[in-house]
């Protein structure tokens, strides 16, 4: 989406493609985190 | 024979018809059927029948058909609020009582008589867009109902050139093949047509002629102005039923209510469950020629499987593995497709065909027993890491 309308964002994120937000998991939300991210933001 | 009239839904009430009757003139099959609700059973219509046709122990049936592909066409109901006096005032009606009124095969013969007392209307208003293209009721355009009018007033005009007719919009749409020109032929006829809503109707008690008052767009005056039939363009809603039928088959609507596509511009025919195709009103209002063309794209676009015998599935699906599963069946239940079935060995089974890919099952699974080819969690954990770096 922030790609078709030409939105900026900053260079610190990091975007993973799913193919549906239900395929998040709360344990891929925790390794992220555990990863050191400081926000997950998940859009769908 | 049948001596019990009940009101005729296909002339919108209109009119009366027999409690035993074929619903309309080019009804398929051309059956007589009996409204039960309203029937006495005095039996005339059984004794007149000399072919002995007539069965009164016919009670409803579900039949259970087995078919490759289903294409949905279940079109719109009508928008019924009580705005501008309808329902309320004899002679405000919608458009499609209008139609009905001015079909040769209609209540009145095809002459133009308003409800109240029979009389011809000469000074008629056109309402546009009720119930549409507001925040208050719905925000969608009904699309059909600009022509409509223009079509509508245009036909009253020729017939009887003494009317007044008045057609209050908010803009017209008259996009589409040769419609703009026919909306320049309306206005070159006489019709007036008027930017503005109306702000107030009232009935004359004695005449039941109805006096309106509107603020032109770009005017500071308010008009005042009696006539004697209003017809409203209403709203189409999506049918009684869609709620329900999306449910058994597993389609999304999008917030108007109607059934969604597969994709808004590229592919405006299928939907998201294999086999099942949409035409017509019920994915959006639509003109006649639209949803012709959507009809005829959905009959080829069914033909397709149905002839090849094979359907052509992506090959992102849910994959069970049988020796981790803890036979909690959590993926059964959260599987919004019910592409996830328990086999004779208690075990899981996926449906390739159903499953959408969506991964659902994959993030709820407690042992890791479901996985979705492409998208596995292993594949996400590398992915992570990858992306975020712990420095050293």
């Amino acid at each position: 989406m922030a790609g078709t309308i030409r939105a900026q964002y900053p260079t610190a994120y990091r975007i993973i493609i799913v193919p549906c937000t239900g395929r998040v998991g709360a344990d891929l939300v925790m390794r992220a985190f555990g990863r050191g991210s400081d926000g997950v933001l998940i859009v769908g | 024979m049948c001596p019990i009239y009940v009101p005729n839904y296909f002339d919108e009430n209109l009119s009366a018809r027999k409690c035993i009757d074929i619903a309309f003139a080019q009804a398929v099959p051309a059956i007589s059927n009996i409204e039960r609700d309203s029937c006495v059973e005095c039996f005339a219509c059984v004794d007149a029948c000399d072919n002995e046709s007539i069965d009164f122990s016919q009670q409803d049936e579900i039949i259970e058909l087995e078919v490759g592909t289903i294409i949905i066409a279940t079109g719109w109901d009508l928008y019924q609020g009580d705005d501008y006096g309808y329902g309320i005032y004899d002679n405000v009606i919608t458009q499609v009582q209008l139609e009905r009124i001015i079909a040769p095969n209609g209540p009145t013969l095809g002459h133009l008589k308003r409800p109240s007392d029979g009389e011809r209307p000469k000074r008629i208003l056109f309402i546009n867009c009720v119930g549409s293209r507001s925040l208050k009721t719905h925000e969608y355009c009904s699309v059909v109902c600009c022509n409509l009018s223009i079509k509508n007033s245009k036909l009253i005009k020729s017939e009887y050139p003494d009317s007044e007719i008045m057609v209050c919009y908010i803009d017209i749409r008259a996009g589409g093949k040769m419609y703009e020109e026919y909306y320049r032929r309306a206005r070159n006829q006489g019709i007036l047509f008027v930017k503005g809503m109306v702000g107030d109707i009232q009935e004359d008690p004695e005449t039941k002629n109805l006096i309106v008052k509107l603020e032109p767009v770009g005017t500071d005056t308010i008009i005042e102005k009696e006539f004697d039939m209003v017809i409203l363009s209403s709203a189409s809603l999506p049918s009684k039923g869609t709620d329900e039928i999306a449910k058994v088959m597993n389609l999304e609507k999008t917030p108007d209510g109607f059934l969604k596509e597969a994709h808004p511009r590229l592919d405006p025919i299928s939907t998201k469950t294999p086999g099942i195709y949409i035409a017509g009103s019920c994915q959006a209002q639509k003109s006649i020629d639209l949803t012709v063309s959507q009809a005829k794209g959905a009959a080829s676009e069914a033909s397709i499987p149905m002839k090849n015998e094979e359907y052509i599935i992506e090959l992102i699906r849910a994959q069970p593995n049988d020796e981790r599963c803890a036979k909690c069946y959590k993926c059964v239940e959260a599987c919004p497709y019910g592409a996830i079935s328990i086999n004779g060995k208690n075990l899981i089974e996926v449906d390739i065909i159903s499953c959408r890919g969506c991964g659902i099952c994959e993030s709820l699974c407690p042992s890791k027993a479901i996985e979705l080819a492409h998208y596995k969690d292993n594949q996400y954990d590398a992915f992570i890491d990858a992306l975020l770096p712990i420095a050293e």
